[in-house]
């Protein structure tokens, strides 16, 4: 049996930066383990930028401004001593990471440089060309190599398991050689990202963010925070939903409708393009609904006139996507673009140091929920999110570590994982992954999308149930143990299934609407009745069952949100 | 951008000969001569044009490629004609050498000012081209198979490009870099039967002969072996740094392998002077390392 | 503004090989293949999705982003190395006038199944050239309340090799990783040449250590990486950068340093290459009887050897401008340093 101090799962910002964190003391045991390879992480497609107020762009910005802003993006939900906590260590952790070698861009005076965002009062994302996330990704994973982290590359975490008071450890596939393993762990910190997969075809997301972790916790009876909130990117490309930058919208392209108006004069006149993601998703959806899109609903981003050198010099990555995903080169051409679904606000439920009601087990980064992003995120907060919580639950679970001795691991631990695998390989059947996946997917977008109301959320309750009950009786045709990506998929579905039918149910039961949530039958805010968290468990019946937190309001009283 | 001249219809260009037409190996701009003479094209020796440096130059000094390449090409620019030459390293080194000072107007100015200290100015202009494009596009195929007196019958032969034509993507813009086929159009018209083998776009090992000869050699070897094994009559490349290695390391090369083969190589020019009349003295043959026996 | 009507769609009925492989419980590698009608846009991932979920749920690749950052799903399709995310298959049937395409798990390296190889090797390789910043205390100040200060410039000279999403085409392409297997590969030889340059960075001397333990002097530049590159980083161009550093930095007594010295010189002293006298330069006194031997083949040729070369006319001005060109590197050289 293997044993850690700490295993990690995930290898994105989130888990690299706890890795890094834990490792630095050297006296403990410290593994990442991860679906893919660290570099291949989600973390990597994050283009725009990380927010931080180092005043180097406008000396005047403050993190108090950045916590505000924070706040009144994410529409008063937000728990604001975590709000507060993230942007006041924001410069910290963002130095840190120039210090450990990343290649940010920088000002005339050689400093970091900083560029607008959605939401931001100032300009305060930092930025290295439209790749930050990328070169983060990598300035981490380096690191990691020379700080002699363990990693486990290709390795699918199944349980998490633990005695209801604290962490034992988890038991994952060996993806190559489809080997079962229990790792014992005293501490487990769950970065496995978000699960915008749930929106099957009309989704930024990579084909493994299908909210494992999430998943796992679920069903290890911990409690998940927040999942209706689901953020739509206002810019995904038309044909893939691949993401286009908001940094695009920050370096000063338009958003024009099928009549060629800049339409966002509509909706937030004082910010235009750069309202919070939000607002401009739900912009667009009108615009393509009263008729005003083009051809397909789409609307356009328009860089033309920024000229051709600048696109060359600060978006050449989303330039080469436009042309090889949608046959665009926006230097010439506005971009055909739709809302994408991008980023899970909800995830598993922890304090600040990210821990979670049992001891030893954290969640850090987008699968988790502290809140930092409450019902909407800013732009260039995740990336933040990843690198100051990934960082405390690693100096946390460091402590921790050291506090306690190893656990004792069940014996039968791999029983649930053996069972389920066997189930799957076990004869014939007419239901396919691919096919319960399209209609999980069509179903989402249709009913829980940026747009909902009670009837459709119903049926989407319905519908899920229908789903899951299809995938008692999936069976998967590929029976071979060396690396099955038939299998892995199979059981990614399992995973996306459980946490659609919190999203549907919570967005059910969420009578209001705010950020990111939208009830067309409830279109205002309701703070007298909704200033408050979404909590979901796993009942004992196996049903989940939603109860209710309140927000965490410290300076910031609930306004209205108006851009 | 100079275009090919048409004077009393022969084609004409500004010739860069390279190093390994010099020396021992001078017999080659002999060939090329007398070849294109049999094609209508006449070649204009560059005045003042140094080695290229082969790449090898920008280890120690990128701005002196930079300079003394513009300066080759300034120096068809001044001619205006085509800049042509047979070496398939010194075109893709140049074509770099064009594709950056075009992209980089910074460095385009910086080169120019030292290069006005000499009274030289390099436009940039100039279309750059190698013998199979001269032969394949602007002598054109229905030209060459009039000129075709000795047809090759059948003969089975393995085309090598070599990689410094092919590589990268836009090094050069007359046809595909994954699929090319000024070769084999040149060696069907001349009546050859193209036979496909394994190692065909594999690198020969030229560059790496004095930085590491060991894995120089063993990769000649592997090209050889792969055409082997398809039983061909002879290899042709139109590379001249490629028929250095697949002919002149041939001999080491199969030794080293363990093996007991001999394959005859041609250098393309080589064989359209065969087949357009020239007798095997002409080409000087005899000069192989590896025997040549061609009744054509 | 409306967008233009009536798209150029194209379909054609195309055969997909692929190369199919269980090591362990195939004998060798096989092909299957498959039959699909291929549409203007679809990428190569698309179609292999496609076969995967409609006609072959076995059918074993790797991919994750689908928008080429993440580096998964490099394959070989007619032998030549791409990420299958972002290449269109279309055009590919097109340039080569066939019906049929054959895809390839990336050279080099083991197969773990069909299309998935193992890249231990090269994170191996990557990992021996301390692929990470090693702060200079000079540069990087103690306190965290500081960025270390940089120029956009500084950045500029190895932004492009940051690039990289480690995606390994340039490795699967690699003329010198086919010929011996010990070779580090462009990519990591790049990494080694991003830290090197970094003004933050402490550790060059220890990388271009590794380099060379590596075959920094293998590569053959016969520029496939640059080729395949999806990121454009052009590993080759950052292979000669790093012989470079290394011979100002003083090491001098490699073949190809020796190499690199002479071509140098030669041009600017005959305005070409002497190659006659390579082997002794190169080789030192071993080099003998190689120019004995080149010699006596010239002499049965009925040619006279010489150890010169003739120095070429346009010798003189090549001298003058290689004179201007030191000129200004050394100012800028100054400019640095102040």
């Amino acid at each position: 049996m293997l044993t850690y101090d700490i295993l990690i799962v995930g290898s994105g910002g989130a888990g690299l930066y706890a890795a890094l964190a834990a490792r630095m003391a050297e006296d403990l045991r410290v593994a990442v383990l991860t679906k893919v390879y660290p570099t291949r992480s989600h973390t990597g497609a994050a283009q725009g930028g990380v927010n931080a107020a180092l005043g180097n762009k406008d000396p005047a910005d403050t993190w108090e401004q950045h916590w505000f802003d924070t706040v009144k993006g994410s529409d008063y939900l937000a728990d604001q001593d975590a709000a507060e906590l993230m942007c006041r260590e924001a410069p910290k952790v963002v130095r840190e990471l120039e210090h450990w070698g990343c290649p940010f861009d920088r000002t005339n005076e050689g400093k970091i440089a900083q560029r607008p965002f959605g939401g931001a009062s100032r300009p305060r994302a930092c930025y290295a060309a439209d790749k930050v996330g990328h070169v983060m990704l990598h300035t981490l994973y380096e690191q990691g190599l020379r700080r002699g982290v363990d990693y486990f590359n290709e390795w699918m975490t199944l349980s998490l398991l633990h005695d209801g008071e604290r962490c034992q450890g988890v038991v994952a596939l060996d993806i190559r050689n489809g080997k079962l393993h229990t790792i014992q762990a005293k501490a487990v910190i769950l970065a496995t990202g978000g699960h915008g997969r749930i929106f099957w075809n009309r989704t930024s997301n990579a084909y493994g963010n299908t909210g494992d972790g999430a998943a796992l916790a679920y069903r290890a009876g911990l409690p998940l925070k927040d999942m209706e909130f689901m953020q739509f990117h206002p810019t995904g490309l038309r044909r893939t939903g691949i993401l286009v930058t908001e940094g695009a919208r920050g370096e000063g392209g338009h958003l024009l409708n099928g009549l060629g108006e800049r339409f966002m004069n509509r909706y937030a006149p004082e910010k235009m393009e750069l309202g919070p993601r939000d607002m401009v998703s739900r912009a667009i959806e009108t615009e393509a609904r009263e008729g005003r899109g083009g051809p397909e609903g789409e609307v356009f981003l328009d860089l033309t006139h920024l000229g051709r050198e600048r696109i060359l010099e600060r978006l050449p990555q989303i330039r080469q996507l436009c042309i090889d995903f949608e046959g665009v080169d926006p230097a010439q051409e506005p971009i055909p673009i739709k809302p994408t679904a991008h980023y899970s606000m909800g995830g598993i439920h922890t304090d600040l140091h990210g821990m979670t009601p049992v001891p030893g087990i954290y969640a850090a980064g987008e699968a988790g929920c502290v809140s930092v992003h409450g019902a909407n995120r800013l732009g260039g907060n995740s990336l933040l999110d990843i690198l100051i919580f990934g960082r405390r639950a690693g100096i946390h679970a460091l402590e921790y570590a050291r506090s306690v001795d190893f656990p004792a691991v069940p014996h039968d631990a791999q029983a649930a994982a053996a069972d389920q695998i066997k189930t799957l390989m076990d004869g014939d059947s007419e239901e396919t992954t691919a096919g319960i996946r399209r209609a999980m997917g069509n179903l989402m977008s249709d009913k829980a999308g940026i747009y909902r109301e009670e009837k459709g959320l119903t049926e989407a309750i319905a519908g899920v149930a229908q789903l899951k009950e299809r995938y008692q009786r999936l069976r998967i045709r590929d029976n071979e143990l060396t690396f099955n990506t038939d299998l892995v998929a199979a059981l990614e579905l399992g995973n996306m299934l459980e946490l659609a039918d919190l999203v549907v149910r919570g967005a059910q039961a969420r009578t209001e609407s705010r950020g990111a949530h939208s009830r067309e039958d409830h279109p205002q805010r309701d703070d007298e009745h909704w200033l408050r968290h979404t909590l979901a468990s796993r009942g004992s019946d196996g049903e989940p069952a939603l109860y209710y937190e309140p927000v965490v309001i410290a300076r910031f009283q609930p306004e209205a949100r108006a851009y | 951008m100079s275009d090919t001249k048409v004077k009393a219809d022969k084609l004409h260009y500004a010739f860069y000969s390279g190093c390994c037409f010099q020396g021992a190996d001078a017999r080659f701009f002999d060939i090329l001569n007398q070849v294109f003479d049999r094609v209508d094209v006449e070649l204009h020796l560059i005045e003042g044009a140094v080695c290229c440096g082969a790449g090898v130059i920008e280890e120690r000094s990128e701005l002196t490629s930079l300079v003394i390449n513009a300066r080759n090409m300034a120096g068809a620019e001044a001619m205006g004609l085509p800049f042509y030459t047979p070496c398939s390293t010194c075109f893709n080194v140049i074509a770099n050498v064009q594709k950056r000072l075009r992209q980089d107007r910074h460095l385009f100015d910086q080169v120019n000012e030292i290069l006005a200290e000499e009274e030289i100015e390099y436009k940039g202009e100039c279309k750059l081209t190698h013998t199979l494009w001269v032969l394949a596009q602007d002598v054109g195929l229905e030209k060459l198979a009039e000129r075709v007196i000795n047809p090759l019958n059948g003969l089975r032969v393995a085309s090598y490009y070599g990689c410094h034509t092919r590589n990268p993507l836009d090094i050069q813009s007359y046809e595909s870099s994954d699929n090319p086929t000024s070769l084999e159009d040149i060696l069907q018209i001349l009546g050859a039967e193209i036979i496909d083998y394994e190692t065909r776009t594999d690198c020969c090992g030229y560059h790496a002969t004095w930085p590491n000869n060991q894995m120089s050699v063993k990769m000649t070897g592997a090209v050889l072996q792969g055409a082997c094994k398809q039983e061909v009559d002879m290899m042709v490349t139109s590379c001249p740094l490629c028929f250095k290695n697949l002919d002149g390391v041939q001999p080491k090369a199969v030794a080293a392998a363990g093996e007991d083969f001999q394959l005859p190589v041609l250098f393309l020019p080589e064989l359209v002077g065969l087949a357009c009349g020239l007798s095997a003295d002409q080409m000087m043959l005899d000069w192989h390392a590896v025997p040549v026996n061609l009744r054509l | 503004m409306t967008e233009a009507i009536n798209p150029k769609r194209e379909k054609i009925l195309a055969n997909i090989r692929i190369q199919r492989f269980i090591p362990g419980s195939n004998k060798a590698p096989y092909f299957d293949n498959f039959k699909m009608e291929v549409e203007t846009g679809m990428t190569v991932l698309e179609v292999l999705r496609y076969l995967k979920n409609t006609q072959d749920s076995s059918l074993t690749f790797r991919a994750f982003c689908r928008s080429a950052i993440c580096g998964s799903c490099t394959v070989r399709v007619n032998s030549r190395s791409l990420l299958a995310c972002s290449t269109q298959l279309l055009p590919i049937l097109k340039d080569f006038g066939k019906s049929s395409v054959t895809i390839t798990p990336m050279a080099n390296l083991p197969v773990i199944r069909d299309l998935v190889v193992d890249i231990e090797p090269v994170i191996d390789k990557l990992a021996r050239m301390h692929p990470y910043l090693v702060e200079t205390r000079e540069c990087i100040p103690e306190a965290i309340e500081l960025e270390c200060l940089m120029s956009q410039k500084e950045v500029d000279t190895f932004g492009y090799v940051t690039d990289c999403i480690l995606c390994g085409a340039c490795y699967s392409a690699c003329s010198s990783v086919k010929a011996d297997e010990g070779y580090a590969g462009p990519l990591t030889i790049a990494k080694a040449y991003r830290f090197s340059v970094d003004p933050r960075d402490s550790f060059r001397g220890m990388r271009i250590q590794a380099s060379m333990d590596q075959g920094l002097w293998s590569c053959v530049q016969c520029r496939k990486c640059i080729k395949v590159c999806p990121k454009d980083t052009r590993p080759a161009d950052s292979i000669r950068h790093m012989r470079k550093i290394s011979i100002d930095d003083g090491i001098h007594d490699t073949h190809g340093s020796r190499r690199a010295i002479a071509y140098t010189d030669d041009v600017e002293r005959y305005g070409q290459v002497n190659k006659p006298m390579l082997p002794v330069v190169v080789y030192g006194t071993k080099g003998w009887t190689a120019i004995e031997a080149a010699e006596t083949g010239l002499q049965k040729l009925g040619l006279k050897p010489t150890r010169e070369v003739c120095t070429l006319p346009g010798q003189e001005v090549a001298a003058r401008l290689y004179a201007a060109v030191r000129k200004r590197e050394k100012a800028k050289k100054v400019e640095k340093e102040l």
